[in-house]
């Protein structure tokens, strides 16, 4: 058996706020293989590698480094000890060029150093050029570079060909097996598995915290894995009645949507949602869900495809009249999109609505008591803890903070809910508080769009059910008609026509 | 008086804090003013005694006319700077707003109007100059992306070789080479104590800062531009334009320098006009910023941290005269009592920024 590089044991990480992300977690890596962590989102995939790269520091639990204990107190000291990471976001200064970045800091480094070191792992990369003209792939190359240059034994991937096109993807993995060959670990991190079965040497499926288990490739099928990642316990079962669907409400047709980072994040995506369903979308996070619904909702462009709202095709819409079409969106973010955290109780209780003329007098200016006796309406219905309307926001808890924005966003009146990861990171009461509300939305005979990447959450909730990967939709389905294995591979990027069909013929 | 209450309530958990922060900057420029005074060979006792006697006299109305007369033109470029705070920009437009209202002023004394008919239209010519000269870089920043720190500075000196090029050959005084055309006797404003600098300009001035304040915490737009500097993410979300918000607070700014020019040409004895070097404008933009940091940025706090900074310049005379200490050593000690009360804000500025950037940093993790 190789050489044991890496050995974490019993890591057990709880965050200041109380959320439990590792629960005793055991991980060896070998030296000359590459190793998957395969995992769905919140899964701790993340917090263990950071934990491992000395980025957080683990509550308990043991690292040895080569059979020899070690304590982390900052990245820098992971890296003299050989481990280092590439984050999904790279962490490289754009305006100096590829060269300065991955000698960045480093003394006795010269040019031919890099250039040797290019050469003898295959990795080319413009030097000269500033990295904010480098493609992400490129840019990626640098990173792996800056880590290698420094002499890493332990190579952790976070994600890495999220961003990447298929021929770079290849690229990578070419790369990826020629540092194992030449002895080092490369720890690849990733939620797709058709990845992870053609490079991995070993696979670790981490669940809630927990490892549900490390395979050899060779004993591993996709069906198994994707069973280990999101095989169920019992959770929380809201009880609803069948759905009565009436007229269409929503109509999205071949919806083409870029990131941020000018790579097309949803690629010809087409559904419709009516009165009186909640419409789920599921996958894995960073599949294009935050752009679809950013792309419906008016904060970002539509680049192909139509939107159409009540009959009114609102492509490209301003968020404004969005909502005087009676769309309302309870975004994924409260703190940087949902609320002003530096104002009141009351001015964020019409947020989006402060034009309305409910709200408004004379000459512009704002109808003071209308604002509050609407805040303290939210309060009341919404059961919102709050110190008084004139409070800031962010004083606040997470809970309340989430229900005024419900509460605000409901109190349009809306035909069309586009609730975004809405019970993320609330505790217990709120999140069924939250989730019994938008049954009783749909009950109401409103269309609800719920975008979650808590499966149990739109499984429970939906009534039709599309999984999104890389920016398609796998297949759309009805909670009851689908098994847990379908909806694991369609995570996975398997399409539903392809599971299906195999089996039906 | 309600937005008074307003500002010591929503200041109520630092109130306290706002106020020792202030008591211990002032305690330590005076110290430090002292000390400076001392080594030059001064007495700082009868140099702070001087001080205090030219700006804030109660037996004699001159000198507390002379500290307001001061504070008047501060309090409006303050609200400036303040206001784009608020708006997340940092408008450093205030000094070329205000010498472009006072040419507004100007441009007017060569029309030949005069009365009541002469302030209302120089009044409209300097609210609008001051505007287009802000706006120009509101425009710039709104649309373009333009930094507006870089225009604005860049505008300020524009602005002033402007005004130069006019003073010079197109509005000379025919009497004074070393000055414009003056504003006429009969649309000067009136004093308000004779023999004083005081004018009306003061109360206007006053009132032109509660509007901002009502702007700013009671209209549509002022929400917008409050929400659009806290959180311009979450604006966008809120269905506010984002750059026309942007825009407003380099109008209204704009605007508000541009009465500061306005004033001071109208308002302030004895010139009633530009003079050589635009010596009677310059820096009060520049002090504006410094108010408005010392007025933790809202109108309420400017206008005593204005009445601050227009004592400190009225009492400099008192200095001189009485304490015989030179110029040039009593603005150092000014330099330095002022720069001790701005840190405060000026750190609180930076914190902020730095949260909001931690902000946005981790958002994209």
């Amino acid at each position: 058996m190789s050489e044991s590089l890496v050995n974490m044991k019993g890591i057990v990480k709880v965050y200041p706020d109380g959320t439990v992300a590792l629960r005793g977690v055991d991980f060896e890596v070998r030296r000359g293989e590459i190793h998957a962590l395969l995992g769905e989102n919140g899964a701790g995939k993340t917090t263990l590698m950071k934990i491992l790269a000395g980025i957080l520091r683990p509550t308990s639990g043991e690292i040895y480094v080569r059979g020899r204990r070690v304590r982390f107190r900052s990245a820098a000291e992971a890296l003299r000890h050989g481990i280092g990471m590439v984050h999904q976001h790279l962490a490289l200064v754009p305006v100096m060029t590829a060269y300065e970045n991955i000698v960045l800091g480093l003394k006795g480094i010269n040019r031919e150093r890099v250039e040797e070191l290019m050469e003898s792992v295959g990795l080319k990369v413009p030097l000269d050029a500033p990295v904010e003209t480098l493609s992400f792939g490129v840019r990626q190359r640098v990173e792996i570079l800056k880590m290698l240059i420094r002499n890493v034994d332990v190579l952790i991937l976070d994600e890495p060909t999220t961003n990447l096109t298929p021929m770079e993807v290849s690229e990578l993995f070419k790369t990826l097996r020629r540092l194992r060959d030449e002895g080092k670990a490369v720890i690849f991190v990733s939620h797709k598995l058709r990845e992870v079965l053609e490079i991995a040497d070993r696979i670790t499926v981490l669940r809630q915290g927990r490892v549900v288990g490390t395979l050899r490739r060779e004993e591993a099928t996709p069906e198994l894995l994707a069973r280990m990642m999101v095989g169920r316990e019992v959770f929380l079962r809201i009880s609803k009645s069948p759905a009565r669907p009436g007229k269409v409400v929503l109509e999205v047709h071949d919806l083409w949507v870029r990131s941020d980072l000018g790579t097309w994040a949803v690629r010809g995506v087409s559904f419709t949602v009516r009165e009186g369903e909640i419409f789920g979308i599921a996958g894995v996070e960073g599949n294009g869900q935050r752009e679809l619904v950013e792309a419906l909702t008016g904060l970002r462009r539509v680049e192909r495809g139509r939107v159409v709202v009540g009959g009114f095709d609102v492509t490209n819409s301003s968020p404004d009249k969005l909502y005087r079409l009676g769309v309302c969106h309870i975004p994924e973010d409260r703190h940087l999109l949902g609320l002003v955290l530096e104002m009141t109780v009351a001015e964020n209780s019409v947020l989006g609505m402060h034009r309305w003329p409910r709200f408004t007098r004379l000459l512009g200016f704002l109808d003071q008591i209308a604002v509050r006796r609407h805040a303290e309406k939210i309060i009341e219905d919404f059961s919102v803890v709050a110190p008084g309307v004139d409070a800031p926001v962010k004083f606040l808890s997470g809970g309340n903070q989430q229900k005024l924005v419900a509460g605000r966003e409901l109190s349009k009146n809306p035909r069309l809910v586009v609730a975004a990861q809405p019970t993320r990171g609330l505790d217990v009461a709120a999140t069924e508080y939250i989730r019994k509300l938008l049954v009783r939305l749909r009950d109401e005979g409103r269309a609800v769009l719920l975008v979650s990447s808590d499966l149990d959450e739109v499984l429970d909730l939906s009534d039709r059910v599309a999984v999104m990967y890389e920016g398609e939709f796998m297949g759309i389905v009805r909670p009851d008609e689908v098994s847990i294995r379908e909806i694991g591979l369609m995570m996975g990027g398997y399409k539903l026509e392809q599971l299906r069909g195999s089996r039906g013929s | 008086m309600k937005p008074l209450l307003r500002f010591m309530t929503s200041r109520l958990r630092g109130s306290w804090r706002f106020l020792a922060e202030t008591m211990l900057a002032l305690a330590i420029g005076f110290t430090v003013g002292a000390i400076l005074m001392a080594v030059y060979g001064y007495d700082p006792v009868l140099g702070y005694r001087a001080l205090l006697e030219y700006s804030l006299n109660p037996s004699d109305p001159y000198y507390l006319a002379s500290t307001l007369s001061f504070a008047t033109p501060l309090m409006l470029t303050a609200l400036t700077f303040a206001i784009g705070v608020r708006g997340g920009v940092f408008n450093i437009g205030a000094e070329g707003a205000l010498y472009m209202g006072a040419l507004g002023v100007v441009l007017i004394a060569g029309t030949g109007l005069t009365g009541p008919f002469f302030l209302i239209a120089a009044l409209a010519s300097s609210l609008l100059l001051g505007m287009i000269w802000n706006g120009v870089a509101g425009l710039l920043r709104a649309y373009r992306g333009v930094n507006e720190v870089v225009s604005t500075i860049m505008l300020n000196w524009t602005a002033f070789y402007t005004v130069e090029y006019i003073r010079v050959y197109v509005f000379p005084n025919p009497h004074d080479p070393s000055k414009t055309v003056s504003v006429p006797p009969d649309a000067r404003l009136p004093l308000l104590v004779e023999g004083s600098e005081l004018s009306l300009g003061f109360p206007i001035a006053l009132a032109a800062t509660m509007a901002t304040y009502y702007l700013l915490w009671h209209t549509v737009i002022g929400y917008e531009i409050r929400a659009t500097g806290y959180n311009p993410k979450a604006a966008r979300y809120g269905g506010i334009r984002v750059t026309r918000a942007v825009l407003y607070t380099f109008l209204v700014g704009g605007a508000l320098s541009g009465l500061a020019g306005f004033l001071e040409l109208t308002g302030r004895p004895p010139h009633y006009a530009i003079t050589t070097g635009l010596s009677n404008l310059f820096g009060l933009g520049f002090d504006g910023i410094t108010v408005a940091l010392i007025g933790g940025n809202h109108p309420i706090g400017i206008v005593f941290a204005s009445i601050l900074i227009g004592a400190l310049d009225a009492g400099s005379r008192g200095m001189q005269i009485e304490a015989g200490v030179p110029m040039e050593l009593v603005r150092t000690v000014q330099g330095v009592i002022i720069i001790a009360l701005a840190v405060p804000g000026a750190i609180r500025l930076i914190q902020d920024y730095l949260r909001r950037r931690k902000l946005l940093i981790e958002e994209g993790r």
